[in-house]
């Protein structure tokens, strides 16, 4: 990063030209893992977007100080703080989502979104425009995280958020697809989804 | 400072314990919520391994618990009580899975053979495979088996195979996951047959 960008272009970049998801391809393992049913998308991405914006922020606050021969450690243990924060809070407060999550809040911490952020902008970048960063970088996550997760359980089970959906919750009209709520589900409903957005970006450019 | 060679080595250090700090002090802040969580985690366990006891919240499954289940010490089996009779035993059981500890609790009923329901509240199994050992597919599968006396009580068999009087099927792709598994239960339940027949009361 040379010149500092705009509160604007950070939020443009991180939620549109340079999203996370279907433009950088990046953090694809949660994306296929935790997109069966939307409450848990909503929870994981939620989050994603908080450990985000926390560890790139404190990694700015810090950037001063930090040696760049260990920032990589650096930014590890800041990470990992936030997500073992995380972790124990949907532990104590949230069980049965703690336990539907399970091995992947742990996860995030190897998230390459996260690092991603953390090398490529809050390392040279003020503490404020970090934040801006990360956050905007987990919500572009998030929504195309959400957007899948839609897709697979309305597809799979009928339902959205738990609650019936008329139609596709009707077996009479609906054959439910239950690969859509299965592992592989995830890359049909991914890999149509980045076709859609990419193919989206050439008409505004005209 | 900064420009010596050991800053790095301290700068972690420092940073390393005060993150540590943090982290431990929260732990301990909420380990009191976490614990109790786990113990209705495993109370949720024993009292669905009877799936015929119906409960609407939290706060009665811990009600019935208390009420309805006794530890026998002698077994570590818990009695299951129903109106002054006894019902059945849940038989907690646990070992190593696939990846980690499942822990989970095979009801049975009062004849000392009859399964009523299994239930686990501990796997990390691989999610999609293994993991839906946790399914109710596959847990309903339990439901009015029997168990045989011998060193293996209960049997896991492929898909393939017609299931016998003590057998469940696996779930298909889970291969370690269930023979795992069928050795971890029939470990505990053969243990609890010894117990319960070193006591005289011969199933």
């Amino acid at each position: 990063m040379s010149a500092s960008k705009t509160t604007r272009q950070i939020v443009i970049d991180g939620l549109w030209k340079e999203n996370p998801i279907f433009r950088q391809i990046l953090g694809i393992c949660s994306t296929l893992a935790v997109t069966n049913v939307v409450l848990n998308t909503a929870v994981m991405c939620a989050s994603l977007t908080l450990v985000t914006a926390m560890s790139c922020m404190t990694v700015s606050l810090l950037r001063e100080w930090t040696p760049r021969n260990i920032r990589m450690m650096v930014q590890t243990l800041i990470i990992a703080f936030y997500v073992i924060i995380v972790d124990l809070i949907l532990k104590a407060y949230w069980p049965e989502m703690s336990r539907n999550l399970g091995p992947f809040v742990g996860l995030i911490i190897t998230n390459c979104i996260i690092m991603g952020r953390c090398e490529a902008f809050a390392g040279s970048n003020p503490p404020v425009s970090s934040f801006t960063d990360g956050f905007f970088n987990g919500l572009g996550y998030s929504f195309v995280l959400l957007a899948i997760s839609v897709v697979r359980e309305l597809f799979g089970m009928g339902t959205i958020l738990g609650f019936a959906m008329p139609y596709f919750s009707n077996p009479e009209y609906w054959d439910k697809w239950v690969i859509m709520v299965m592992p592989p589900g995830a890359f049909f409903a991914l890999a149509s989804i980045i076709w859609l957005l990419r193919s989206i970006k050439p008409k505004e450019a005209k | 400072m900064r420009d010596k060679p050991y800053f790095a080595v301290v700068y972690m250090f420092v940073l390393t314990a005060f993150f540590s700090a943090i982290l431990i002090g929260f732990a301990r802040l909420t380990r009191g919520r976490v614990e109790a969580n786990e113990q209705l985690n495993f109370e949720r366990a024993v009292v669905q391994s009877f799936p015929n006891i119906q409960f609407k919240n939290d706060l009665e499954v811990h009600q019935i618990f208390v009420d309805n289940f006794e530890k026998d010490e002698q077994t570590g089996a818990y009695k299951y009580t129903k109106d002054g009779q006894l019902a059945g035993y849940a038989i907690p059981f646990s070992g190593q899975g696939f990846w980690d500890d499942i822990e989970g609790v095979i009801g049975i009923a009062a004849d000392k053979r009859t399964i009523r329901g299994v239930d686990f509240y501990e796997q990390n199994e691989t999610p999609g495979l293994g993991a839906r050992i946790d399914e109710d597919e596959f847990r309903k599968q339990f439901v009015g088996k029997t168990l045989e006396d011998t060193d293996e009580p209960i049997g896991i068999v492929p898909a393939a195979q017609t299931p016998g009087d003590n057998e469940v099927h696996a779930v298909t792709g889970a291969t370690q996951t269930s023979v795992r598994l069928e050795t971890l239960m029939n470990q505990d339940i053969r243990t609890w047959l010894d117990a319960m027949q070193n006591e005289g009361v011969t199933p």
